[in-house]
């Protein structure tokens, strides 16, 4: 009775972009599953950057909810072809 | 504001809230603690009625409050209301939640600090309605200290005229019914634009922020009771799609319209493009998929069993700026709990 949407699996581009003092990852664009759930953006954050605690926005103005899908959030906020997710080691933009 | 918004402020769900045996130190246990937990509200703020009542039994440990019911931890950030008409297929008068204050499952639920946690979330929230509704979300992010605890505070406390009276600063609009004497016509304007007139000759206004909380099931139930249990979150599918109202020359647009309009994959005949579908294509150009589901060989053929929000099931031609303007939530979502019965038919290719 699994409830995953019939559509096929698309990619999207993310583009991480550091924010403050946070550290700059080597690669910044990455190809992710349209079906994963924001929470694994946030998660591969985490271990790329070796922090618990971390803030993730979405085109430097909110923090989805970790269980939105990505292509949900592609399809609402992406624009230039890529969703552009900030990420900050201290709370910004309120 | 309408009686059926005041009805929604004041909603409540009564909850019989036992604390798990893992933490009971003490013979006799303590009772369960029944409490009215607003709809709108959130399960972490009802700390301060519980740890009273709990805490002179609970282990050493640091607190850390979380809910369950059969099993399953409760999300804290989903409204109590929507959790409720989610889980609760068949309506449990009170509803017999299970709290925690050690053990915290974090490889499921993200953490929770207490209140500043559920304040962070819902402003997160109400950024992204405006980020849908305006293309931004500076008119919340611009917003005063004092504003901001007293928006907060009135989601707190229930206040809908003082929710009302800031929330209006942050011009985030409602649509308008304009019933005509024709009660089958409804006009909607929207505040933000006068509309758009597509290539069908529809009327397209706003962007109203939807979340959608689907559940599929595969065979048959009529009564709720029979319903398939929930008993795992990867059941239930989050859906944060828009909704553009599209008005057409005597017709309204309905709820069965959006729910149909949010979920072209289970009704085809629905299905339109929207620009970010063309922008993914696009990424995509050049690259075969590797996925064996990609290929359409299955015609989802979906019914809509029932569609709850805010504890009621309205009937599905209701006019949707109806349901927006007085059924949704504090910031700015309309949340829906839609459940579909899906049946797959091979499609003739």
């Amino acid at each position: 009775m699994s409830s995953e949407l019939p559509s096929s699996v698309r990619k999207v581009v993310v583009h991480l972009r550091a924010t403050g003092d946070a550290p700059i990852l080597k690669q910044s664009k990455f190809k992710i599953a349209g079906t994963d759930k924001f929470a694994k953006v946030i998660d591969f954050l985490r271990r790329q950057l070796h922090r618990e605690t971390l803030f993730v926005y979405v085109n430097s103005a909110f923090s989805p909810n970790p269980d939105e899908l990505v292509i949900d959030l592609f399809n609402n906020f992406g624009f230039d072809g890529k969703l552009v997710v900030n990420y900050a080691c201290s709370m910004a933009w309120g | 504001m309408s009686e059926a918004q005041k009805h929604v402020w004041e909603g409540a769900i009564p909850l019989q809230i036992h604390l798990h045996e893992s933490e009971v130190t003490t013979l006799p246990p303590p009772p369960p603690a029944l409490v009215l937990a607003p709809r709108l509200g959130y399960l972490p703020l009802l700390i301060s009625l519980l740890k009273p009542q709990f805490s002179s039994t609970l282990p050493p440990g640091v607190d850390t409050i979380w809910f369950e019911y059969k099993g399953l931890p409760l999300k804290w950030y989903i409204p109590t209301g929507v959790l409720f008409d989610l889980l609760c297929v068949e309506p449990e008068r009170p509803w017999n939640l299970t709290v925690h204050f050690r053990g915290y499952p974090s490889n499921i639920l993200l953490p929770c600090e207490g209140e500043d946690s559920v304040k962070w979330s819902f402003i997160n929230s109400l950024k992204e309605a405006a980020y849908i509704i305006n293309g931004n979300s500076k008119n919340v992010m611009n917003m005063s200290q004092t504003d901001q605890v007293e928006l907060w505070g009135s989601v707190l406390n229930g206040n809908l005229e003082t929710y009302r009276r800031v929330a209006s600063k942050l011009k985030l609009g409602t649509f308008e019914d304009e019933y005509m004497e024709n009660v089958s016509s409804v006009l909607i304007k929207s505040p933000q634009s006068p509309g758009d007139t597509d290539v069908t000759g529809q009327v397209k206004t706003g962007r109203i922020p939807v979340r959608l909380y689907l559940w599929t099931v595969n065979e048959e139930f009529d009564d709720f009771e029979d319903a398939p249990q929930i008993d795992n979150w990867d059941k239930v599918s989050y859906i944060n799609r828009p909704v553009e109202i599209y008005k057409e020359d005597g017709k309204y647009f309905s709820l069965n319209d959006a729910v149909k309009r949010i979920l072209p994959e289970f009704f085809p005949e629905n299905s339109f493009v929207t620009e970010g579908d063309a922008n993914i294509n696009q990424i995509e150009e050049g690259e075969s998929s590797s996925d064996p589901g990609s290929s359409c060989n299955t015609l989802e053929i979906a019914e809509i069993k029932f569609v709850r929000v805010q504890g009621i099931e309205p009937i599905l031609d209701i006019p949707f700026s109806w349901v927006v303007n007085n059924l949704m939530n504090p910031e700015y979502f309309l949340h829906m709990c839609v459940c579909l019965k899906v049946s797959k038919s091979n499609a003739v290719q």
